[in-house]
């Protein structure tokens, strides 16, 4: 009898149950779409502000202090300063965190003349292919990390050892264009080398007055094979706690249990000390512009998402329920004729119950589905790039359907209950 | 007012009263849409602005450097200069100047500041103990003080020349240590008009910061409005803070804009359905009114009254609720007060009204299309 009635009800009043569902998938494919975005934000706009390049800054232990000072440059100041073996850039993708490094960069600075005038070279990889020992092959290099320069020209290679990337204020003082040769000289070694102009950039900062070259020939030209001066690094990283703040201070005065939380969350203090603990003699420092600007942005964004969130799943919740409400108030007399029947309080609610739960879960489900379409929409269209599906969304929507539609029948049920059967028959 | 306007009055109010429950959960529904529409419109609108201040912590944006290849410019110049920015979006101008020094036969290079302007122009500054107050006291950048393991509290000599060729040595205590992780690591800090008193000059800045809350566009701007009023001062972009500011602010807008977007249509239909429900219900109304002689065109009056009546009230509610929403968020996220935007209220209200009518006049219209006798029989 039971399921006879439930079952006339789903064929017989297909127009109003679809009315709830439609309502119900629509607030579960809301609820989907801004949980599953709620959750991916913070990583992808972590990826975005990659934009404000390297938050690392990697330099020789002992050269600490002299290399960024001195750019007055006496030959005995010079030779005193040390170097980072290339070889050792490997390590920086082998470290616990290797993954949440997005790009690095070596760089090696020299003296040169251009017809006579005193120019700063600088030696980088440009987007150099890579193969890890531990089997991963990555791309990195600078180009990547300086989002924010204009370059004219085709992209520079790192085997283009005869090209050059001109700033714009040497280009404009030397009268240069793309495709000029320009003949360097290093006073320090006396080699002589001619290229090529590749590209012009504007970059806004002190590297308009600089000349990039792939890292082998500014080796080449200082004599110092294998070697760079420092490297950056962007990373993803989390916030910064009292916990990173503490360990930042000093790693050694951490308990045992803090340390590896520490030591296991991507926290800048936590990448510097791993870079430390895998290459020798390097000293890592945080670039605090980037590092805590990230943290603040980071925070807010996720803040502002997660009350979004919150906010409209409470709307949506409200309209489920509303609705909920309203159909069951609209059969007022249907119920009426069944309580005159003798069904009693509890089976009428089963029964209704039951109808609304089935219905509710239909909805739910397209709507799970429909909203996953929101959130990839949303993904690609803002930040070009496929939003991760998170598991634990099924079960905490299916939850929340649940309770909604169970709810949001409390108010319909209560009035039910105190339903005369003869009021509403009669159409009071 | 003739008997049939006071007829659709009473029947208006007899149905808005005798009926509270289904009033109620109709009101809801509109209150509900009207709070989403005006509090994520609200956001939308004030949010980038919001963020763009959050990206004031990335530091200046704006450098003022002296023309024509000149040294220094007077700091008169740069009042000058600063003068013609808006003021109340200016957070900081901070003017520096560098010299080199020696200290125990160590050259160093010394940089005279602002202190109380410097932290607002780079936040990011991690400043171990205390900024200088008095003269004679310094800060110093954390690759010194573990190179020559100072300490805070410890005092170091200095010794220099003056523009004037004077030379100048001093006994000097750190109060300070900061760590940027940049080139400010290997410098000392000192208050401009103690370096400028040891330099023997006045009122002379190498470099302006400045932080300014604008666009990329407005920055352009600004910096035209200075080059066309100045002649000793010369105003340069910060194209790394600025170019990233506007992608990352860009991608954060549009991200807004979509969720409002969805947010927006998921909620109008809700309400829509919500309607409908209501007004379904009360087919048998319609067509018993149409049986006892009332045009098809009264009857849609009166569902339309009803509608814009309920649009109206539920508006004027989601008004208020979404103004509160939008508060709590800003105040939440942002600890600042939303700026409202008034035009929206009665936009909101129109919208909301006629979102109501329009679904009030769906299931009225195809209510009327059927014979009042179905519609009385229960078919």
């Amino acid at each position: 009898m039971f399921r006879r009635m439930l079952l006339s009800v789903l064929v017989r009043q297909k127009k109003k149950l679809f009315l709830i569902a439609l309502t119900v998938a629509l607030g579960v494919s809301l609820a989907t779409a801004m949980l599953n975005v709620m959750f991916d934000v913070g990583d992808k706009v972590n990826q975005e502000l990659k934009a404000y390049g390297a938050n690392l800054n990697i330099v020789p232990k002992g050269a600490a202090l002299v290399n960024e000072l001195y750019q007055l440059d006496n030959a005995d100041t010079r030779a005193a300063i040390q170097y980072i073996k290339q070889d050792d850039l490997v390590k920086i993708k082998m470290i616990f965190w290797a993954y949440n490094i997005v790009d690095f960069a070596p760089y090696l600075t020299t003296q040169v003349t251009v017809n006579d005038k005193p120019v700063t070279l600088v030696g980088t990889w440009f987007n150099k292919h890579l193969t890890i020992p531990t089997g991963d092959e990555v791309d990195t290099g600078m180009l990547a990390m300086k989002s924010w320069w204009s370059i004219e020209g085709n992209t520079m290679k790192d085997d283009n050892l005869q090209g050059v990337m001109v700033g714009e204020t040497i280009a404009t003082q030397l009268n240069l264009k793309l495709g000029d040769s320009l003949e360097l000289i290093s006073p320090l070694t006396n080699k002589k080398v001619t290229l090529t102009v590749n590209n012009i950039f504007h970059s806004g900062g002190i590297e308009d007055a600089e000349l990039y070259v792939s890292l082998p020939v500014a080796q080449n030209l200082a004599n110092k094979d294998g070697l760079v001066e420092r490297v950056e690094v962007s990373a993803l990283t989390t916030p910064e706690n009292d916990l990173a703040r503490k360990a930042a201070q000093d790693p050694n005065s951490l308990s045992r249990t803090e340390w590896d939380t520490w030591y296991c969350t991507a926290y800048i203090s936590s990448i510097a000390y791993q870079l430390e603990e895998l290459m020798p003699d390097v000293r890592v420092k945080a670039i605090m512009q980037v590092a805590e600007s990230e943290g603040s942005i980071l925070q807010k964004t996720q803040l502002l998402m997660l009350l979004l969130t919150v906010l409209s799943l409470i709307c949506s919740a409200l309209a489920i329920s509303n609705l909920v409400t309203a159909n069951v108030i609209e059969r007022s007399t249907e119920i009426g004729l069944l309580k005159a029947l003798g069904a009693t309080n509890i089976s009428v609610a089963m029964l209704i119950l039951t109808e609304i739960l089935i219905i509710a879960l239909l909805g739910g489900m397209v709507g799970y589905f429909v909203g996953l379409g929101f959130a990839q929409i949303i993904g690609q269209t803002v930040f070009g790039s496929f939003v991760e599906p998170k598991m634990i969304i099924i079960p905490l929507v299916l939850i929340m359907v649940s309770m909604i539609t169970l709810l949001g029948s409390l108010p319909a049920l209560r009035i039910m209950m105190f339903l005369r059967p003869t009021d509403v028959l009669h159409g009071r | 007012m003739n008997k049939n306007q006071r007829f659709i009055l009473k029947t208006l109010l007899s149905s808005l009263i005798r009926r509270r429950s289904r009033i109620a959960i109709a009101l809801l529904g509109v209150a509900i849409g009207a709070t989403v529409l005006l509090g994520m419109v609200t956001l939308c609108y004030d949010i980038p602005r919001q963020m763009g201040q959050e990206f004031r912590s990335y530091g200046a944006n704006l450098l003022l450097m002296p023309a024509n290849n000149q040294p220094t410019m007077p700091m008169t110049e740069v009042k000058k200069a600063v003068s013609l920015l808006p003021q109340d979006k200016v957070l900081g101008v901070t003017p520096f100047r560098y010299d080199s020094i020696r200290s125990n036969q160590q050259p160093y290079t010394i940089v005279g500041t602002q202190f109380d302007q410097v932290i607002n122009t780079s936040p990011y500054w991690k400043i171990e103990g205390e900024v200088p107050k008095n003269p004679n006291e310094i800060m110093i950048g954390t690759d010194i003080a573990h190179f020559a393991k100072l300490s805070i509290g410890s005092t170091i000599p200095i010794s220099g020349k003056s523009k004037q060729n004077s030379r100048f040595d001093e006994e000097l205590t750190i109060t300070g240590i900061v760590k940027t992780g940049r080139a400010e690591d290997n410098f000392i800090f000192i208050e401009l008009n103690d370096l400028e008193t040891l330099l023997e000059e006045n009122n002379q800045a190498e470099v302006v910061e400045i932080s300014i809350t604008a666009t990329q566009d407005e920055l352009q701007r600004y910096i035209q409005t200075i080059k066309d009023n100045s002649s000793t001062v010369e105003p340069h972009l910060i194209k790394w803070v600025t170019q990233s500011e506007a992608s990352v602010l860009g991608k954060l807008s549009s991200l807004l804009y979509l969720v409002t977007m969805v947010v927006l249509i998921l909620t109008m239909i809700c309400v829509a359905t919500t309607m409908m429900t209501v007004v379904m219900e009360r087919r048998k109304e319609i067509g018993l009114k149409k049986a006892i002689g009332a045009t098809n065109k009264s009857i849609a009056k009166e569902f339309l009254a009803e509608g814009l009546i309920l649009g109206i009230v539920g508006g004027v509610i989601g008004v208020i609720c979404g103004l509160i929403f939008a508060q709590i968020i800003s105040a939440n996220v942002f600890g600042r007060s939303i700026v409202i935007e008034f035009y929206l209220i009665p936009t909101t209200i129109i919208i909301s009204a006629v979102v109501t009518i329009i679904a009030c006049l769906i299931p009225v219209k195809r209510a009327l299309e059927v014979e009042p006798a179905l519609v009385l029989r229960g078919e």
